[in-house]
């Protein structure tokens, strides 16, 4: 394994994301962290936020603010210059591209852990947490509970189907929950496992396929648009799968990993996975995401390790920066 | 009995002697009647004494210590102002501590109105511009959080939203504040607190209710700081014993755990009744400096309440549950919690309190605990518990919105002895805990392959003459009190040795002295799954000796089993016929102890209904009534007929 230097750019509280060539919009990999590793007789990290990875410099970015307790980003598919902070705090929101930022939500809302917006009509955007899932009907400014039909709340994860703007997948402590109707009723899936969804992708390159990451029956597949869900990935069925992704550029690959698991790909739509954890700088893994400017490479967070990729599907994997972190979502974000 | 409404200087004197008659009958001495005039100068006398002692204790030469509590107490005084000055920028070079940060700025700027200057206001201002604080995960964060920004906002009200780290306004901020605020009191008036009794915590709601009481300029705000101050300390104060919180508590670290005396709480005792001795406390100089002065009856209930033992049942919940909530769990505005029965008896000499056990709290709860009353605490372990070490992800998981597989681990970052066998607190699914006045029962059914498979016992240093007899029991004095402990299967000694190591080796700060506050002290441990124990105590002065007691406990009718599940039956020394089983209710001569139905306050000196908002403090015939859904505070002396 190669250990190319990659450092944390220090000092940048807030750098605008609309800082790339020619106004354009474009796919940048984030992660959303906390460095736990240095923690020793505190609470408190030693250091959390969003950071964005400059492929030209090899170096992760800082983006908004540094509140602790940051677990994801998302920015409005058809506005970039929106950006939204999932956190522990509530919702901060940016109007301007980074430049400045805001709390938007209040006293009710809290622990959100993943932030989904409508890419046709910016002014829905749905957001998950631990507490339920709330949405906002204006871009973000004032939120209410969107809990109808949820036997649980706790939810860690949102989606929204960019095709059918109001359909949204939900992964809740109950399994994978539904909504035709923009958030406003949820429904159960009846073939999703009964217990917590840690995370769901979908398929770029086979809008059938979804995959959802379970706490304790490792892996599920849909290969009908999310309307059933079956086990995949035998060797997982019990583990806890924190992280899954799909090549945006071939469907057939896909990736899943967890507490203890390493990396497994699959090579032929999940007929199939073979163990990719040699060379892995620890087996426990938090978050990982297809690079979408780099064919067929797959990024994954190990647990305060750091940050690795690969580009040939897992055999050998180079150092990415981010030692030191928990990172809780690892992704891609359009920028400007 | 009719309600009248008295001038309280004419009446109370003699409504309060009539209150001490029973002490004076059975030979003790009342104390001084002293009138409200002389306790509210009394108490300021302590708050300045409070405030000198932070003063003379700064450092004027080293501007890297002392903190923005001395930085206000100087402010306070007019003293040691350029170090003041100089200190605020070292010590905000790089802000932390969200809460914590911010509940100690806001003092340091309510005292440094009128003394700080321009420069020192535009460096502060920044600082709030810049720094995002965390709103935090627990009760006690949440209200800190929500006092300071308000009142950090009431002192600028026109600033936009420029001005603040969050992008909101100072009225965003105080609107927002405000309603948290009021919904915290209408939910911990209507169901109790989730983070309830603690001794180290109570500090961490008199700030920033005190905070709210000395200088929130809004007069409801201000009027619920002064209520909810009055509320909390009425809690402590009725089931205190010379200053130490005893009973049940939410959270406790385990170097207060052993030695009460050391606690927040204990500090609170001092400053608010005069008991027990001065310690420095940072929430004793908060208070000091904020003005808050408490209601008369709470010193009377602290001084006067202690001839006579009594039965004090609360009614408190679990902090927000997020998932595994459980089917005891009820939602309070969407959110999950279950309700928690404590139970206490207070008798002058010592508490015995419990809860039901089960995962109450998350790290730190202590389901049971007595303490018993020394001249002097100070270095004493005189305290006794017992808990089931667990730890788990599915406690964690439950009150932290962390994974499964980190959860145990961030824990321990900080809460090191989280995840130890030896810890000294915590609660446990597999306990359940009974109580009838001075009788404690706990069982446990611990299933294989739990991660501590095991129960285990303080015997404190302090608790002396330690018998093993033949029957069974365990004898021990402590103070004036005896104590039988009848462990259910055997056990070993083991010394008190934890201290609480960080994965660096070095040791959490807590754990700090921990060898000498544990030296002496030991364990009774024991591995059987199947278990349990009675607790039985007993005033020195109610038998001729230690032997008459002794005998007088072996002689007890006591049957009990452990399979299939634990169970017992036994006659305590007040002759009363207790019947418990794991997972059933206590029976207390063939009746059923249900306490589902109990109110939110129930003694001699507090009453309080499920959610009524409404809190009666009794003292004698005074009484004086926190009315939240109207913001008022009223007292009455009734008049028998």
């Amino acid at each position: 394994m190669k250990h190319p230097l990659y450092t944390l750019a220090a000092g940048v509280a807030a750098l605008a994301l609309s800082a790339s060539a020619q106004g354009t919009e474009e796919q940048q990999i984030f992660a959303a962290l906390a460095m736990t590793k240095a923690q020793e007789s505190s609470p408190i990290p030693t250091d959390s936020g969003v950071f964005l990875y400059e492929a030209s410099s090899g170096e992760w970015v800082r983006t908004g603010p540094v509140i602790q307790a940051i677990n994801s980003i998302e920015t409005d598919p058809s506005n970039p210059q929106r950006v939204f902070l999932a956190c522990g705090n509530g919702i901060v929101r940016s109007l301007d591209g980074g430049e400045s930022w805001k709390m938007t939500s209040g006293w009710r809302e809290s622990d959100f852990t993943k932030i989904a917006i409508d890419p046709v009509d910016g002014s829905n955007v749905y957001a998950a947490s631990v507490w339920g899932v709330s949405v906002s009907r204006d871009g973000g400014e004032t939120w209410a509970p969107a809990n109808r039909g949820l036997a649980q709340k706790y939810s860690r994860t949102i989606i929204v189907d960019e095709r059918k703007p109001k359909r949204l997948l939900l992964g809740t402590a109950d399994g994978i929950y539904q909504s035709n109707d923009g958030a406003n009723t949820w429904r159960p899936i009846r073939s999703s496992p009964k217990l917590t969804i840690l995370r769901i992708a979908r398929s770029e390159a086979d809008s059938q396929l979804w995959i959802a990451g379970t706490e304790g029956q490792g892996v599920y597949l849909s290969r009908n648009d999310g309307k059933s869900w079956s086990q995949s990935a035998a060797e997982l069925a019990d583990r806890n799968i924190y992280a899954v992704a799909v090549d945006p550029y071939d469907a057939n690959n896909m990736a899943a990993a967890g507490w203890g698991t390493g990396v497994w790909v699959s090579r032929d739509g999940g007929k199939s996975w073979q163990a990719r954890g040699d060379g892995l700088p620890s087996q426990n893994v938090t978050s990982m995401t297809y690079d979408p400017k780099q064919k067929g490479r797959l990024w994954v967070s190990t647990f305060e390790e750091g940050t690795v990729y690969s580009d040939n599907g897992g055999r050998d994997w180079q150092d990415g920066g981010l030692f030191g972190a928990y990172v809780f979502d690892l992704g891609t974000i359009p920028v400007e | 009995m009719k309600v009248r409404i008295f001038k309280i200087s004419r009446f109370l004197p003699w409504a309060i002697a009539v209150a001490a008659l029973p002490a004076f009958l059975q030979g003790q001495a009342p104390e001084r009647f002293l009138s409200d005039a002389e306790l509210a100068i009394q108490f300021r006398e302590r708050c300045e004494y409070v405030i000198d002692q932070v003063v003379e204790n700064t450092d004027p030469s080293n501007t890297k210590r002392g903190g923005m509590f001395t930085v206000a107490a100087n402010l306070h005084r007019g003293a040691n102002l350029e170090w003041a000055r100089a200190h605020i920028r070292e010590a905000n070079q790089n802000p932390t501590g969200a809460m914590f940060w911010m509940h100690p700025m806001v003092l340091m700027m309510e005292t440094g109105r009128g003394v700080l200057n321009e420069d020192d206001w535009a460096f502060i201002r920044e600082l709030w511009r810049t720094y995002f604080p965390y709103r935090g995960d627990t009760e006690n964060h949440w209200i800190m959080y929500y006092a300071s920004i308000y009142l950090a906002c009431e002192m600028f009200p026109e600033a936009g939203p420029e001005h603040w780290y969050n992008g909101k306004s100072s009225a965003e901020n105080m609107a927002e504040a405000k309603e948290y605020i009021s919904d915290w009191i209408r939910i911990t008036s209507s169901y109790g607190q989730g983070e309830y009794d603690s001794p180290n915590y109570i500090e961490e709601y008199t700030r920033p209710m005190a905070l709210l009481a000395g200088w929130a300029q809004d007069p409801v705000v201000r009027q619920q700081g002064k209520m909810m101050m009055d509320y909390i300390l009425l809690d402590y104060v009725v089931e205190s014993l010379e200053g130490l919180y005893g009973g049940a508590h939410s959270r406790l670290y385990p170097r207060y755990a052993l030695q009460p005396s050391l606690t927040a709480g204990a500090a609170h005792g001092w400053l608010f009744f005069n008991q027990g001795e001065y310690r420095a406390n940072a929430g004793n100089t908060l208070i000091a400096l904020s003005g808050y002065t408490p209601p008369p009856i709470l010193y009377r209930i602290a001084h006067g309440r202690a001839d006579k033992a009594y039965v004090q049942r609360e009614l408190k919940r679990t902090r927000w549950r997020l998932r595994n909530a459980g089917p005891d769990a009820f939602e309070i505005d969407g959110k999950s919690t279950t309700p928690v029965y404590k139970y206490s008896y207070v008798h002058p000499d010592f508490i015995l309190g419990s809860s039901q056990g089960g995962l109450l709290q998350p790290i730190q709860q202590q389901t049971w605990s007595l303490i018993w009353r020394e001249e002097d605490a100070s270095g004493k372990t005189n305290t006794m518990f017992g808990l089931q070490p667990y730890s788990s992800p599915l406690e964690g998981t439950m009150y932290f919105p962390s994974d499964w597989d980190t959860v145990t681990d961030l824990i321990a970052r900080s809460k090191v002895d989280y995840d130890s066998p030896d810890k000294l607190e915590g609660g446990s699914p597999y306990e359940h805990v009974f109580q009838d006045e001075s009788t404690l029962i706990a069982l446990y059914d611990i299933p294989e392959g739990a991660r501590f498979p095991l129960i285990h016992t303080l015997f404190s240093r302090d608790l002396k003459n330690r018998v093993e007899d033949e029957s069974g029991w365990i004898f021990g004095q402590g103070g004036p009190v005896y104590v039988a402990y009848r462990p259910f299967a055997p056990g070993v000694w083991k010394e008190v040795d934890w201290t609480g190591l960080l994965k660096s080796g070095a040791g959490a700060w807590f754990s700090t002295n921990f060898e000498e506050l544990a030296r002496g002290s030991k364990s009774y441990v024991s591995e059987s799954l199947k278990n349990g124990y009675i607790v039985e105590v007993a005033p020195v002065s109610e038998f001729a000796s230690y032997d008459g007691f002794m005998q007088a406990v072996r002689a007890l009718p006591l049957e009990y089993k452990l399979e299939p599940s634990p169970s017992v039956s036994f006659t305590n020394l007040d002759g009363k016929r207790l019947t418990a089983s794991y997972g059933e209710q206590l029976t207390v001569e063939g009746r059923v102890v249900d306490p589902t139905k109990w109110k939110l306050f129930d003694g001699p000196y507090s009453q309080a209904e499920r959610e009524s908002e409404k809190l009666e403090i009794r003292f004698g015939p005074e009484r004086y009534t926190l009315d939240f859904k109207t913001l008022s505070a009223e007292t009455k002396i009734l008049e028998s007929e």
